[in-house]
């Protein structure tokens, strides 16, 4: 959009090369974006409007991290839609049907997706699979599980009102009446912390390397297998807090429910700057693009547009984002 | 290598819990034989015609009724409905149902052994139709009415099934819409807008309970003197019933999420509170208005009172129940499923002695934070 008008003076600046075209485009969208909404329709402005884009960024937020790992080094996870509902599926009976302590549900939810997100890194790495196909795989397999063990009906987590309810607070704080939303400090915090490992920890460049050049990081003697195993079980984990942050805004889900949510986190991810081609990518821009997705998605009802062309117009940006990938793929960026 | 054997080690140890958690689970159904129990009721029905059977000889009738579940609670309130009507009837009924709604093979056998019982009628709420074609058949050559409940029989054979006895959703979501005017007709003032929270605008009984909700509400605010018009998802505004007129101050704004997908219901309840002129919500199902239950949490304008945004919901989710009784919502509509059960026998009665049945609505009630605990209420509530 408007990085080519800015031509090269802009695009060889150190500072910008040093944060990235992609993101300050974003950054500069997203800028945008809330003025747009904050002049067309006086309800975007209001506080509540703010927490409930909050309520829709911590789920997508944890499931871009986890997902930019996999990217990164040129897979995806297709599971973590289905499997944060399933997650949340099991956790919440665990709790509210099998009248298990709170702390034993919550671990059992984070638990599931270490569990699920290792069984695809096993596959992947082990099995030689294609990324694609087998978190395609795993993501059919946690839907029907997840109907399974809870026996077909909806799960609703404890509520706020209840004792214990406090589950629902974790994310949004209610304190002397107004409604903090608390949850943004905690997603910053394993942001930053995540951020680190990617680039500053031999892991993290490790999964970094495999993206780039998966041969030249096997001969130069790196384990692959493990490191990109590492990848997708960093993506179930973090797919298992965001099943806590969805039940903590939504309270009850369906089972079978949660299909299509994982391609909001991986547009995210994407327009936040991580190449589908892995090798490159950062925590930092999958942040800021799915706060572009959740502040489309909250704002465009809002300015009175219907449900089919908010589908469209999200579409149309993914298109933007991924046109950019491949522009700085050309050196053209 | 000591690394991979202890990953081997840690894998097999996850599998083992998963597949212990779903052991345990799967032997559950397994303790009940359901599909045995039938063979015992039919030995003390002697009649051997029972479509025959004498009007008022109610003690040689006996039932057989084959639901599309058991366990649910919502089954469980059919079969209290079923099991005391027959015992006012002195009838003797037998209630069995698949261990889930997809287990179709599973209620095909029930609905054999209950042939094989030789009862006086069968009450039956398919899982497939074509599955229970032949059945249906041996049932219209050996004279056994059918009465098809819930859901019923859909596209079952002309002349198999006599009658159903459903939840007429249309019509519970006009008792929706007559209690939520109730609550808000004197606040009519200049323009108002009702939003409706749809989750789609395609499954038969979604849409019936939008659509009702929409032309009673409109109808009510008409017989008042005030103007009505439906806007928003397309399939509603073409099927409403109301008729509509341009500048009206009485808005039928409708939402409809792309798909069913919590987080974008949610943002239609947000972009409706957005509106300055709204006052009241409707959500047409559990997923709508848990939808509503969420925006509550950030809202503080959703509630009961003359300065709040009056809200009221459809069927019985736990999150609902809950958000009634706290006064976060005005009410919500459930479906009686004990009425029904009642309903089912009274109509197998009436069948047995050969008077003519028809399609009966099974009814709806309004539940409140007030009359939530009546045990008549309560007892049709799935989501407790």
């Amino acid at each position: 959009m408007t990085e080519k008008k800015k031509g090269n003076a802009f695009t060889e600046n150190p500072l910008v090369r040093a944060i990235g075209v992609q993101k300050i485009v974003v950054v500069f969208v997203l800028i945008a974006m809330l003025i747009i909404f904050s002049a067309a329709s006086s309800a975007f402005r209001q506080y509540s409007t703010l927490l409930s884009v909050m309520d829709c960024t911590y789920y997508l937020a944890l499931l871009g991290i986890g997902v930019t790992f996999c990217l990164i080094t040129g897979g995806v996870d297709l599971s973590i839609g289905t499997g944060m509902f399933c997650y949340a599926l099991v956790g919440g009976f665990l709790i509210t049907q099998k009248d298990m302590p709170v702390i034993v549900g919550i671990l059992a939810t984070v638990f599931c997706g270490l569990l699920v997100g290792t069984i695809n890194g096993l596959i992947v790495s082990r099995g030689g699979h294609a990324p694609f196909l087998a978190t395609l795989c795993t993501m059919m397999i946690v839907r029907g599980m997840g109907a399974i063990i809870t026996g077909n009906a909806s799960v609703t987590w404890p509520s706020s009102s209840s004792p214990i309810g406090w589950t629902r607070r974790i994310f949004k704080m209610d304190i002397g009446g107004m409604k903090v939303p608390i949850g943004f400090l905690w997603v910053l915090i394993l942001a930053v912390v995540m951020s680190i490992f990617l680039n500053k920890t031999r892991p993290g460049r490790y999964i970094i390397a495999i993206g780039s050049n998966k041969e030249a990081t096997r001969l130069s003697g790196v384990n692959v297998a493990t490191y990109q195993t590492l990848a997708y079980v960093i993506s179930g984990i973090f797919t298992g807090l965001a099943a806590l942050a969805y039940s903590s805004a939504f309270q009850s889900m369906i089972p079978g429910g949660g299909g299509g949510i994982e391609l909001n986190a991986i547009g995210g991810a994407i327009i936040g700057g991580t190449s589908m081609s892995g090798g490159s990518g950062t925590i930092s821009g999958t942040i800021i693009g799915v706060f572009l997705m959740s502040i489309l998605q909250t704002g465009l009802p809002m300015i009175g547009l219907q449900a089919n062309w908010q589908q469209i117009i999200i579409g149309l940006v993914l298109i933007v984002a991924v046109y950019i990938d491949v522009l700085k793929n050309k050196k053209l960026v | 290598m000591k690394k991979k054997v202890l990953a081997a080690l840690l894998c097999a140890a996850m599998t083992a819990t998963l597949l212990a958690g779903c052991g345990s689970k799967a032997e559950t159904p397994a303790d009940t034989p359901a599909a045995e129990e039938p063979a015992e009721t039919p030995a003390e029905g002697e009649g051997e015609e029972p479509a025959e059977a004498p009007a008022g000889d109610a003690g040689a009738m006996s039932f057989e009724i084959v639901s599309k579940g058991l366990q649910h609670e919502y089954w469980q309130a059919v079969k209290q409905g079923v099991e005391s009507k027959a015992a006012e009837l002195g009838v003797k009924v037998n209630f069995v149902g698949p261990d889930s709604e997809s287990n179709i093979d599973q209620q095909v056998t029930q609905l054999e052994n209950a042939l094989n019982a030789k009862p006086t009628a069968i009450g039956l709420a398919a899982l497939s139709t074509d599955a229970v074609k032949d059945q249906l058949q041996t049932c219209l050559d050996n004279n056994i009415p059918v009465i098809g409940f819930d859901s019923g029989v859909p596209d079952a054979p002309e002349g198999s099934v006599l009658a159903n006895c459903s939840t007429n959703n249309y019509n519970a979501g006009a008792v929706a819409a007559e209690e939520v005017y109730k609550a808000v007709k004197d606040r009519i003032d200049g323009t108002v807008r009702i939003g409706i929270v749809a989750q789609d605008a395609t499954s038969e009984s979604v849409v019936n309970r939008g659509l009702g909700f929409i032309d009673k509400f409109a109808e009510l605010a008409v017989a008042d003197g005030h103007t009505a018009t439906v806007v928003g998802n397309e399939k509603y505004v073409s099927d409403s019933k109301c008729e509509k007129t341009d500048g009206a101050n009485v808005i039928l704004d409708v939402r409809v999420p792309s798909e069913v997908d919590s987080a974008k219901s949610l943002q239609d309840v947000n972009s409706l509170l957005g509106e300055k002129d709204i006052l009241a919500l409707y959500g047409s199902n559990e997923h709508s208005a848990n939808a509503i239950v969420s925006a509550a949490d950030n809202h503080s304008e959703i509630g009961i009172g003359d300065d709040k945004v009056i809200a009221a919901g459809f069927d019985s989710g736990a999150a609902q129940i809950e958000a009634v009784k706290n006064g976060i919502l005005l009410g919500a509509i459930t479906q009686a499923p004990v009425q029904m059960g009642e309903k089912l026998v009274e109509s197998l009665y009436a069948a047995a002695n050969g008077e003519t049945v028809e399609d009966i609505d099974t009814g709806c009630q309004w539940y409140t934070a007030e009359n939530i605990e009546d045990p008549a209420i309560w007892d049709n509530l799935y989501g407790k």
